[in-house]
């Protein structure tokens, strides 16, 4: 069973269980204060505002105990996800190294981009290396930087690219170093990626009928 | 801060209590019985509209927070608009923002699930460096609030007009989803229930409704602003759905603050409470300021006595303050008491019961000066009309929502007419929101009937057929005979075509005095919403090359209330809402849609045909069409290409045939006028080509430079 946690402010929660169910995956929503690590054999953190998020995205969430316990199970080996907010709390609580800055326009940003698999040895992405997905970001705060650029390199696991996978400036929609959508921990069972993967899981209300969002979702059946 | 009652109310007070009231008291009779609270010069027309159907569970009797429709399979939705035009003139990122909560609070008080908002917003022109600002905020404030409690904006209307200047309108819709065994009432229905406020209580939003029934005054009102806080407006919603079960009457805070809510949520029985009890944000706060506070994110609950402490509790979890503060009684008094002693004591039935006005109404006369001059070149007209800022790409501003949260939204922002988004039920909803000002301007009667013609056809564009609607009618001063003359028209406009298509209007709001500094009213401002279901199948438009164009419906050379004759300063014969031909032509389109004979549809409204050919082009097509080809009652190539008038669609098929010969047996007329090309940015008409490179690159980039450079 996965646990998908939700904080105040989460938003998302509903939308990853539609698509972890869609996606053959058992889950369940866990309020963050009734969360208890044992029970689960890996954890997603969805997408919204955590605690508000009036500080800086994701800090409060970062200092709760909930996220000592998953800090608990990441070092397990777990997989632990965070997407979008989630991302923002996994960097503010020291699982992944850098920092989510607001994007360059100052403003949120809603709409569907490609990316670039660059990985394919985390938990989600295994087989997929160099294919150009498709997924949708929503976030005010998704510029990824970090200031060691051989840390971003190693560790990036998608990139913002042209549908034909090419990587530029005009593809960047945050101002992201690198490109960066997405990195991981070095055994790539930690993984936190600005793009919603649950919004481009149903054929229904996919841009173009494409799933993709699937492709990285399903790895997660064997972990259950 | 003043009270803002008229000679004669106050005169009626006295009668009516036999006593003078207390000040405390004259200020809840203030917030009760302002225009924005009590639609003093509004109700008796608003009787006027057909609320009934049989698939109405709740339409606007007195008191309920939102209206509700079956939708079938056991659920229901509950449809709702609202405007926040006032605050948004002096704090817009505010008013905006707390626009938004207090829309997703009235349909959470149904116990329904909010899943779509709508914003329909008008500032003046961009030119002006402070519409900018206000844009910007306003924008911002939408976003900063719907993003942060994960409800799509999944459509809207953005527009410009110097009517606007000082005086932005800031509409938003909310859409929300309950089992239809499970709508809460806003009233309760017999005394003794125990009276429960989740929320503090604060400073800001004093005398929100009194500000809102007046005129801006440009001095400094920043004090009648609410505060929007939208985590706590978050947990608000998500336990209010937790224990919508347990709890007898839901009632949100709005306009008036408790003294209102308090009122309407007793419909007649008594309450008392204890002003004490209240938390609150501010220590020491006058009690009476207590009492009309607008301070946001609040949630008024009445329960039975064995559940509060369960209610309470929910709130709890997230160390949200909850507290019981009085409860209904038998006797009809409300009573505000400080330590024990009445404060307010006041008959249910005074306040319940303003008094009631029909203001003196004066028909416009309109002074016949034609303008002369002399009519535009076509490529003169096309540049003009086609880079107004009401007809460029909006992804700049839905771009900053988070319109997809949910993972219902089947039809996105920007990509057709009408929004769509997948019900719990498995059904699909088209919603639209549509108003006209330039129209109203000209002819209010016409144009409420216009705006619901409108409203259907968008629906029709996508699938849908039009079941449920609410309407937000602004104006300027009712007391203004000439205003009062557009505001009854538009009411009777709106009536008349709602009954034609057999559409219950199930909710809405009137928001008065919006002028500008110099006194100068708005244009008038009716707007619809309209829901409908897709009942067979859902058309996501593609253009392809090579596709026939197909013209449905009879173009008629009324260019009145244009965007042409507005650009050119042209006054012309205003076009009449032929109902039967936006009907005709709609079903057309729908069954058109099931047969899978069209790839695209679109009606033609702002900008006539031309604005519509534009939409195509500007997926990166050419077009050509032959002007003749156009079925009208003009020989005027400008009056055809650019009149507004209803009842028309444009449609991309390789089937024309099979359109025309099913448009001949409805009834309607229909033409082949052209073809969609690769010529990308061209548009031919007759033998004449214009590139329309440049204003291609407008429309994708105008409101992206104009908010950089403001």
């Amino acid at each position: 069973m996965i646990a998908i946690i939700k904080f105040p402010g989460t938003t998302c929660e509903t939308d990853v269980y539609k698509a972890l169910v869609e996606a053959g995956v058992p889950a369940i929503i866990v309020k963050y204060k009734d969360f208890d690590p044992d029970k689960y054999k890996g954890v997603i953190l969805p997408g919204g505002f955590s605690f508000g998020d009036y500080l800086r995205a994701g800090s409060i969430a970062a200092s709760t105990e909930t996220m000592k316990r998953v800090k608990e199970m990441a070092e397990e080996g777990k997989p632990v996800i965070g997407i979008c907010n989630g991302f923002q709390i996994l960097v503010e609580s020291g699982l992944l190294k850098g920092a989510l800055l607001p994007n360059l326009k100052l403003r949120f940003i809603s709409k569907w981009v490609y990316l670039k698999v660059i990985r394919a040895d985390t938990i989600l992405t295994k087989d997929l290396e160099n294919k150009v997905i498709k997924m949708p970001i929503a976030h005010a705060e998704g510029r990824y930087y970090v200031d060691d650029i051989e840390y971003a390199k190693t560790h990036m696991v998608l990139q913002y690219s042209d549908e034909n996978g090419n990587i530029n400036e005009n593809v960047n929609p945050n101002g992201s170093l690198l490109n960066i959508a997405s990195i991981a921990n070095d055994e790539g069972n930690v993984i936190g990626m600005m793009p919603h993967p649950e919004r481009a899981s149903f054929k229904l209300t996919s841009i173009d009928g494409s799933t993709d969002g699937l492709l990285l979702l399903r790895r997660l059946s064997k972990w259950v | 801060m003043g009270i803002n009652l008229l000679q004669v109310e106050m005169d009626e007070i006295r009668k009516r209590l036999n006593r003078e009231p207390d000040e405390a008291e004259w200020r809840v009779i203030d917030a009760v019985w302002s225009e924005h609270c009590s639609y003093k010069s509004s109700k008796i027309f608003l009787k006027s509209f057909s609320m009934e159907s049989p698939n109405v569970i709740m339409g606007i009797t007195d008191w309920q927070d939102a209206g509700a429709v079956d939708i079938g399979n056991g659920w229901a939705i509950v449809v709702k608009v609202e405007s926040h035009n006032h605050p948004s003139a002096v704090d817009p990122f505010n008013g905006a923002a707390t626009g938004v909560g207090g829309i997703i609070r009235d349909i959470i008080s149904k116990g329904a699930k909010p899943i779509a908002l709508l914003d329909m917003i008008r500032v003046g022109n961009l030119k002006i460096r402070k519409n900018v600002w206000l844009l910007k905020n306003i924008i911002a404030g939408i976003a900063a609030y719907g993003n942060s409690i994960g409800v799509p904006v999944v459509g809207g209307e953005l527009s410009f007009d110097d009517t606007y200047n000082d005086n932005p309108i800031v509409d938003v819709a909310a859409i929300g989803v309950v089992k239809k065994d499970r709508i809460k009432p806003s009233i309760v229905n017999r005394p003794g229930l125990k009276l429960v406020l989740a929320g503090l209580t604060g400073i800001d939003g004093l005398g929100g409704a009194s500000f809102a029934s007046r005129k801006l005054s440009g001095e400094n009102e920043i004090g009648a602003v609410q505060i929007a806080d939208p985590f706590a407006g978050k947990i608000i919603l998500d336990v209010t759905l937790d224990i919508a079960d347990k709890v007898e009457a839901i009632k949100d805070l709005g306009g008036g603050g408790l003294a209102v809510a308090v009122t309407e949520i007793a419909n007649g029985f008594g309450a008392i409470v204890d002003i004490e009890k209240i938390p609150l944000r501010v220590k020491d706060m006058d009690p009476s300021d207590i009492i009309i506070s607008e301070t946001q994110e609040r949630m008024l609950y009445a329960v039975d006595e064995k559940n509060v402490e369960e209610v309470c509790e929910a709130f709890k979890q997230y160390e949200y303050p909850c507290s019981v503060i009085g409860e209904i009684t038998k006797d009809p008094i409300i009573r505000f008491r400080y330590h024990n002693k009445d404060l307010v004591a006041l008959p249910s039935d005074l306040l319940l019961n303003p008094l009631r006005f029909i203001w003196p109404i004066r028909r416009i006369k309109k002074s016949n000066e034609k303008t002369t001059v002399q009519l535009p070149p076509l490529k003169d007209a096309i540049s003009v009309v086609l880079s107004h800022p009401d007809l460029v790409s909006k992804e700049w501003v839905y771009s900053q929502f988070d319109y997809e949260v949910n993972t219902s939204t089947v039809i996105k922002p920007g990509h057709a007419d009408s929004a769509v988004i997948a019900l719990p039920n498995g059904k699909l909803l088209a919603v639209k929101g549509d108003a006209n000002p330039d129209l109203c301007y000209e002819d209010a009667y016409e144009c409420g009937k216009g705006i619901v013609a409108e409203a259907y056809r968008n629906l029709a564009s996508v699938g849908a057929k039009g079941i449920v609607a609410v309407d937000h009618l602004q104006f300027g001063d009712p007391k203004k005979p000439e205003v009062y003359y557009t505001f009854v028209e538009a009411i009777r406009g709106i009536g008349e075509a709602t009954r034609f298509f057999n559409i219950p209007i199930v909710g809405g709001k009137v928001s008065f005095y919006n002028e500008n500094s110099r006194g100068n009213p708005i244009k008038p401002t009716p707007l619809i919403v309209m829901a409908g279901l897709i009942q067979g199948k859902l058309l996501k438009n593609n253009i392809e090359d090579g596709l026939d164009i197909v013209l449905l419906g009879y173009t008629h050379g009324e260019l009145g209330g244009s965007l042409f004759s507005k650009m050119f300063n042209i006054s012309a014969e205003v076009p009449k809402a032929r109902l039967q031909e936006d009907l005709l032509s709609s079903e057309l389109v729908i069954d058109a849609i099931n047969e899978e004979k069209i790839t695209f549809a679109k009606d033609v409204n702002r900008g006539g045909l031309i604005a519509t050919l534009f939409n195509v082009i500007v997926h990166g097509y050419g077009i050509e069409i032959d002007s003749k080809s156009i079925l009208s009652d003009s020989d005027n190539t400008l009056e055809t290409l650019f009149s507004e008038n209803g009842g028309r669609f444009i449609v991309l098929t390789n089937e024309p045939e099979w359109i025309i010969d099913r448009a001949k047996s409805r009834g309607v007329v229909a033409s082949i006028i052209g073809k969609v090309n690769r010529n990308s940015s061209l548009l031919k008409i007759d033998d004449t080509i214009y590139n329309l490179d440049n204003l291609v690159k407008n429309y994708f980039n105008f409101l992206e430079e104009v908010t950089n450079n403001g």
